[in-house]
This record gives C-alpha cells, sequence and structure tokens, in this order.
C-alpha cells in the first residue's frame, strides 16, 4: 500500500515537472575530440584534431539566451573528452560567472593533480570519472594500455576533494559482469562514494559489437548485484536511470524511473544542434543555436519529449507497465521511432541465456 | 508559482528527493557544493605595484595559483568558518622578494570575497 501510494505521488510529480519542464540539466558537447577509441562509445568521436570545438563564445550567447534560470541549473561539459579542451577552465569560469554550477564528465587520461587543481579554482562542482573494469578489461574497452593506471590515478585524486560531488561510472559488459564484486572493494579502497553502473545500448560504435551486451540473465544478476551492495550504504551504488526495471525499482536507485530527457535536460551539441542527452539519437535534435535563440526553442518545442504518446508502439503498444515506463529512456530510441531499441523491464522477467 | 509549489509539496509526500536530485544518464552528479569566490590583488606595500608570481595557497584544500602580471588571481573555494590563505613568494628574485604573509577568513556558501593583499618586500 505505501509503495502504491508513494508510485502514485509520483507519478503526479512526473506529470507536474513535465508540463512545468524547468531546464536543471544542460549538457554541453564542448568537443567532438577524444584521446581514447572506446569501443562502446555512444557518440561519434575522433582523435582528429582537424575536428573544431564549438568556441566559447558561441556556447555563451546560446546561454545568455536564458531568460529565467533555475537556481540549480548545472551545465555539464561532455565530448568526446573535455580535456581536450585547452580552455576548460575559462569555460568553467564564464558559466560560473553566469551564476551556473558546471560539471565534466571524463575518461581521467589527462585528470592529474594539476589539472585537478586548476579546475577546482575555476569553480567545477560535480565529476564523473568512468572506470569499466580491471585493467586488461578497462583497456581492453578504451582501447588503450595506459587508460586504466591513468583512471585510477584520476579517481585517487578526485575521491579526496571534499569540494567535488564526485562519482564513478562502469558501463557493465560481459567482460567486467564478474569483476564487479573486486571492484567495489577496489573504489571502497579509494574513498569513492558514489558508483554509477550502466549497461551498453546497442547504439554508436557498441551497436556492432554484441559481446558488449548483457544476456537477460546477466542482467538480472547486475540487477541483484547493484542491490545487495546499496544494503551495505557503504558506496552509494545505483543502476543508473537508463531504463525502467519493473521490481526492481527502488531497489537499485534511489528514486522512480523517470526518463527527464527535454523535461529538465537539455543540450548543446558540437554541431550547435540542440537537444536532450546527448545519446539521444540526433534525429530527434529541435533546433540550432546557429540559426534559433536556444530558450525559445526549450521553451516552445521538445514535444517529443514532452508528450511520449508517440513511444507506445511496437513492443510498448501493449505492455502493462506503461504508466511507469513510457516508452523508457529516450535513447533508447532511432529517429524512425518504430520501436524501442532496448526493454530493460523485459530483461528483468526473462530467462534468456544468450 | 502555484503550480511550482504543489510539485514541492508532491515532492515532500511521495518521500524522496527525486524531483530535484537526479542524474543525466551520462552525466555527472548535480551540483548543490557550498563554495565561494576569493578574487584579490596582491601589490607590493613598498611601491604600491602589483606583484606578478606570487604563489596564493588554500592549504586546508591543497589549492594554490600564481597571481596574474596585474597581481590579480580567482579561484573557487570550499566555504569554511576558518578559511586559511596564504601568499608566499616562490620565484625568488624574479618580480622581486616579498615577505611570507597569511589571512584568515570565514567564508560562507555563495560568499564573494575580495582581498587586497600589501607584501612587505624583504
Amino acid at each position: 500500500m505505501y509503495e502504491i501510494i508513494r508510485k502514485s505521488l509520483f507519478r503526479h510529480l512526473r506529470k507536474s515537472e513535465t508540463e512545468l519542464h524547468p531546464l536543471r540539466y544542460l549538457f554541453w558537447e564542448c568537443t567532438s575530440r577524444c584521446n581514447l577509441g572506446c569501443r562502446h562509445c555512444g557518440s561519434d568521436c575522433s582523435a582528429d584534431s582537424t575536428h573544431n570545438d564549438m568556441p566559447l563564445a558561441d556556447f555563451l550567447a546560446a546561454l545568455d539566451t536564458i531568460e529565467s534560470k533555475e537556481d540549480d541549473l548545472i551545465v555539464v561539459l561532455t565530448g568526446g573528452e573535455p580535456l581536450m579542451r585547452k580552455d576548460i577552465e575559462e569555460c568553467g569560469r564564464e558559466i560560473r560567472k553566469r551564476g551556473m554550477r558546471w560539471g565534466m564528465v571524463s575518461n581521467g587520461y589527462l585528470y592529474d593533480r594539476q589539472k585537478h587543481i586548476a579546475l577546482l579554482n575555476a569553480g567545477l562542482g560535480s565529476l564523473t570519472i568512468s572506470l569499466d573494469g580491471f585493467e586488461d578489461t578497462h583497456n581492453w574497452l578504451r582501447n588503450n594500455r595506459s587508460s586504466f593506471t591513468r583512471a585510477g590515478e584520476a579517481i585517487s585524486i578526485a575521491a579526496d576533494a571534499p569540494r567535488l560531488n564526485f562519482d564513478v561510472v562502469t558501463c557493465v559488459n560481459k567482460r567486467n559482469l564478474h569483476e564487479l564484486p573486486l571492484l567495489y572493494d577496489y573504489l571502497a579502497g579509494k574513498g569513492v562514494r558514489a558508483w554509477r553502473l550502466f549497461t551498453i545500448v546497442p547504439i554508436g560504435r557498441a551497436a556492432n559489437n554484441p559481446d558488449l551486451l548483457l544476456s537477460d540473465i546477466q542482467f538480472q544478476e547486475l540487477m541483484e548485484f547493484i542491490y545487495s551492495k546499496r544494503k551495505l550504504k557503504l558506496i552509494d551504488v545505483k543502476f543508473s536511470c537508463e531504463g525502467y526495471v519493473g521490481k526492481y525499482e527502488l531497489k537499485v536507485r534511489d528514486s522512480f524511473f523517470f526518463c527527464r530527457a527535454g523535461i529538465n535536460i537539455g543540450s548543446v551539441l558540437t554541431d550547435g544542434s540542440i537537444s536532450a542527452c546527448p545519446n539521444i539519437d540526433r534525429a530527434f535534435s529541435q533546433g540550432n543555436i546557429y540559426r534559433d535563440n536556444f530558450y525559445k526553442v526549450w521553451q516552445t518545442e521538445f514535444q517529443l519529449f514532452r508528450n511520449r504518446s508517440w513511444t507506445r508502439t511496437g513492443q510498448c503498444a501493449e505492455c502493462l507497465e506503461y504508466k511507469d515506463c513510457q516508452g523508457n529512456g529516450l535513447h533508447n530510441w532511432h529517429g524512425n521511432r518504430e520501436n524501442v531499441l532496448v526493454c530493460h523491464y523485459a530483461k528483468t522477467l526473462s530467462s534468456t541465456r544468450s | 508559482m502555484k503550480s511550482k509549489l504543489v510539485r514541492k509539496i508532491l515532492g515532500g509526500l511521495s518521500f524522496t528527493t527525486a524531483l530535484f536530485v537526479f542524474q543525466a544518464c551520462y552525466g555527472t552528479p548535480q551540483d548543490f557544493g557550498a563554495d565561494a569566490l576569493i578574487t584579490g590583488v596582491v601589490k607590493s606595500k613598498t611601491t604600491g605595484l602589483p606583484v606578478k608570481g606570487i604563489m596564493v595557497s588554500v592549504p586546508d584544500y591543497q589549492q594554490y595559483l600564481y597571481t596574474e602580471r596585474d597581481g590579480t588571481f580567482s579561484l573557487y573555494t570550499v566555504s569554511d568558518e576558518s578559511c586559511k590563505i596564504t601568499f608566499r613568494d616562490n620565484d625568488a628574485a624574479l618580480n622581486g622578494t616579498f615577505l611570507d604573509k597569511d589571512t584568515l577568513l570565514s567564508v560562507h556558501p555563495g560568499d564573494r570575497v575580495h582581498l587586497n593583499i600589501f607584501l612587505q618586500e624583504k
């Protein structure tokens, strides 16, 4: 009964938040350059330095269109690898000057003590570093033989900073699933306070690598692992918001599933496209900062994101869980909108081993 | 305004901070951190001219930077009831030679503190 009431209230909350759609979280895909070549990358990044970064002034012009700013609005720099930019501290300072917070998602390769201090000085408030297993596994996935060492050093530095709201993310796949218990101990030993686990969605480079994708049974093992570690309360372990997980909701994260793409989350991509999370199919872009007023687009477009009734098709058409799932995370959809790419809920039910 | 209030009440009743605290799939956690901005300028007590290359540190949080050509500096740091800022001339005779100086501040979340620091020449 308690959970039914709670769930019902949450549905009202979600409806209200969708109607108001306050922009609380803005991704800036500040570069498409990257120093690694990850097998599971969801973006089309490149080490090629001929790919231009978006000039800071262009992004700031988009930020300056925001007429009514939420107090907690955070700008999250992503890429590519944000640290490939030489002006990253200046980017952060300009964001802070506008009364906004900023954070960064990094592979940690270039995150040394000196860079850490420079970023803190520039007002960095949150940070996520990726670690996808122990040395062999991580380096295999990241296509770089020193990436584990470098990421581990970066994690030690970041975990020691009281100012940072810091977490580690791990993309769980067939190769690293069995490493998770030891990885938990490794992260605890480094003083990491939060660890977020993903699965890999068949988009970007991962679309052509089925070995990266968990079977249904493996997915359930992952849910059970997260649930068991959350009970320990040593590290805040959670499953990401990538999808609705039925009976595991609230067991593997703090709140019910709610894909906030286009509702609270927007993005400015390297080519100026205005969208929601950067891993969402670019066919869903709603405008471009080089052509449109960013805030006007945020306020008046994004209907695809705020009315998800179009997702009630294909696999979702007759699903009894639709009221809570609403078509799963939007990055699980292609622009053709024919069917959801991954149904996490189905994975929690199935006994398929392949 | 009314709908925002309703939203907050519903958020409280559903016993979850989820409405306000969330994390995009591939993004960072949100930042509700309590930091403050410390800016300032370092000058020579003797000449009144700005001093470049002075190391400005917040030792408790292992942060530091060096003053610019015009003697200015700017850093965000953790708010702290007793925040110690130190000024050190570490570049030998380059840019002059100055005695060390320490300052103790009470810094609250969101504060913007500006310091005018005068260093005694050796």
